[in-house]
This record gives structure tokens, sequence and C-alpha cells, in this order.
């Protein structure tokens, strides 16, 4: 049993502090973004007003119940190792990847969409900007962790994970996490404030 | 035990980020952004953000700087929304060129 002061004094970081620089850094990223998006919205009320209902709806929920049922398959993956259980593991994880290549696929079909519907960028309307600059810098967050669950599925068939040690699953998993918190904040910025 | 209940409150937290974000689209689609519409929509954020740092990410038990960065991040932007709304023209003199 782990004593009160152990842990206050040996706080636990998630994965590794390699990991965590790249988490704070992509989190600095999408402040700065934000805070531009908020003086943008501030300018211009009524692009911003008007904005969300020239996108679809439709496919910024499917990416959000996307991005938190793939975070969720990679929690299950995280408990299923800590337990030995490898190959449940590897299932939990497959299952993630299946559910994060959705999101892409998604993104594809909604640019189609709204390129047909007059929403590309082109008129200079600072809404679509904002949205494309968010959700673009987003889609390449995604594919980078898309890439890392790769390298996590391959290294859990490899057996280089136990319940021991398992730090980089960890460590991958607080990414995607990080990156599904971030989503959560842009879809109703862009979808839902109108 | 112990993994038993860890394991149905992060059930229960991916559920309630089914509901929720069902929830928002539908107050984005059916009303327009006036102040209660708003805060709704900041306080939908930050729940949200809180189940995925608390369940998600298990950042309970982290290390302060990483739990209050997070969280950090995970609530001021939810209200910077009830600000803008509140006091938009403020910020626009603020942040004029």
């Amino acid at each position: 049993m782990v004593e009160k002061a152990e842990v206050v004094d040996n706080p636990r970081i998630p994965g590794n502090r390699a990991m965590w620089v790249g988490i704070y850094a992509e989190l600095t990223e999408f402040a700065l973004m934000f805070l531009v998006y908020f003086a943008a919205r501030s300018h211009h009320p009524d692009a911003f007003r008007d904005g969300p209902q020239q996108l679809s709806i439709l496919a910024g929920i499917t990416n959000t119940l996307v991005m938190v049922t793939s975070s969720y398959f990679v929690a299950r993956a995280l408990f299923a190792i800590r337990a030995g259980r490898n190959q449940t593991c590897m299932r939990w994880l497959a299952a993630a990847f299946v559910t994060g290549m959705a999101y892409p696929l998604v993104k594809f079909f909604e640019v189609r969409w709204n390129v047909a519907h007059g929403v590309d960028g082109s008129s200079g309307d600072v809404f679509q900007m904002t949205y494309y600059y968010l959700t673009f810098n987003h889609l390449v967050h995604v594919s980078w962790g898309l890439l890392g669950m790769a390298w996590v599925m391959f290294r859990t068939w490899t057996g280089a994970y136990s319940v021991q040690q398992h730090h980089g699953l960890e460590a991958f998993a607080s990414y995607w996490h990080a990156t599904d918190l971030i989503w959560l904040m842009i879809f109703p910025l862009v979808y839902v404030l109108n | 035990m112990n993994n038993a209940r860890t394991l149905g409150k992060l059930h229960l937290a991916w559920l309630s980020l089914l509901a929720l974000t069902l929830l928002g689209g539908f107050i984005g689609e059916m009303w327009n952004s006036g102040l209660w519409v708003s805060v709704t929509v900041a306080l939908i954020m930050a729940i949200k953000a809180r189940l995925v740092i608390d369940h998600f990410m298990e950042l309970g038990d982290a290390h302060p700087a990483i739990r209050g960065l997070v969280r950090f991040f995970a609530l001021f932007f939810p209200l910077l929304v009830v600000v803008t709304y509140l006091f938009g023209d403020q910020i626009a003199q603020l942040t004029g060129l």
C-alpha cells in the first residue's frame, strides 16, 4: 500500500516526461489559437454568430463521438495491460485505432460538403478562416496520434509492455486524451456557439 | 474490487461524454447564443473536459504541475466563452491593432 507521504514526495508522471513536454507544447499551441479565436470573435461578432450555421453539425457531433470513444478504448487498453492481459489490451487498441481512423474519414467528407456549399475560406470570411486553421491543425495532431497508436499496437504485439513496465503505452494514452481534450474545446466554439 | 469501481467510473464517464455531446449539439441547433446558452455551453465544455482529465487521463494523483496546467486549460477557455459574450466590445478594444 502506497503511503500518502510517498505519493506526495514522488508525484506520478503519467507515461514519461518527454511526452508531457510534447503535450505542454500542444496545449500552448492551441491555447494561442483559442486566444486568437476569442479576439476574432470579439471583433466580428456577426460572422461568428452566423458561422456555425454554415457547417455540418452532423460532422462535428460524429467526430466528437469518435474522439471520446477512441479515447475510452485507449483507457480500456491501459486497464488491460495493468491487469497483465496483453491480448485484451491489443484488442482495445485495435478498436481505438479503427474508431480513430473514422476521424480523418469524416473530415474528408465534411470538407467535401463544405466546398460544395461555399465554405472554402476563399471569401475571406473570418469565421471560415478560424474554423479551418483550428480544425486542420487538430487533424494534424490526430494524424500524429494515429501513427503513435500504430506504434504502440506494434509494441504491444511484440510483448514490449507488461504489468510492471508500460510507460510507453501510458505516454501515448496521455497524448491521445490531450488531443481529445482539445477537440472538446474546438467543437462547441465552431459548431455550437451561434 | 477497487479496479472494478474505477472501471465502472470509466464507463460512466464515457457514457456521460456521449450524452453531453448530443446535448451540446441539440442546444446549438435549437437556440441562438444568448447569455444562458453561452453559460450552458461553457458548463458542458468544462464538465466534459473534467471527465476526460479525471477518468481518461487519470490526473487525480499526477504531478501537481501537470494536473494544475491541464485543469487550468480546461477551465480557462470555457470561462472565456462567457467573458467574451459579456465583454466582447472591451476585448475588441484591447486587442485592436
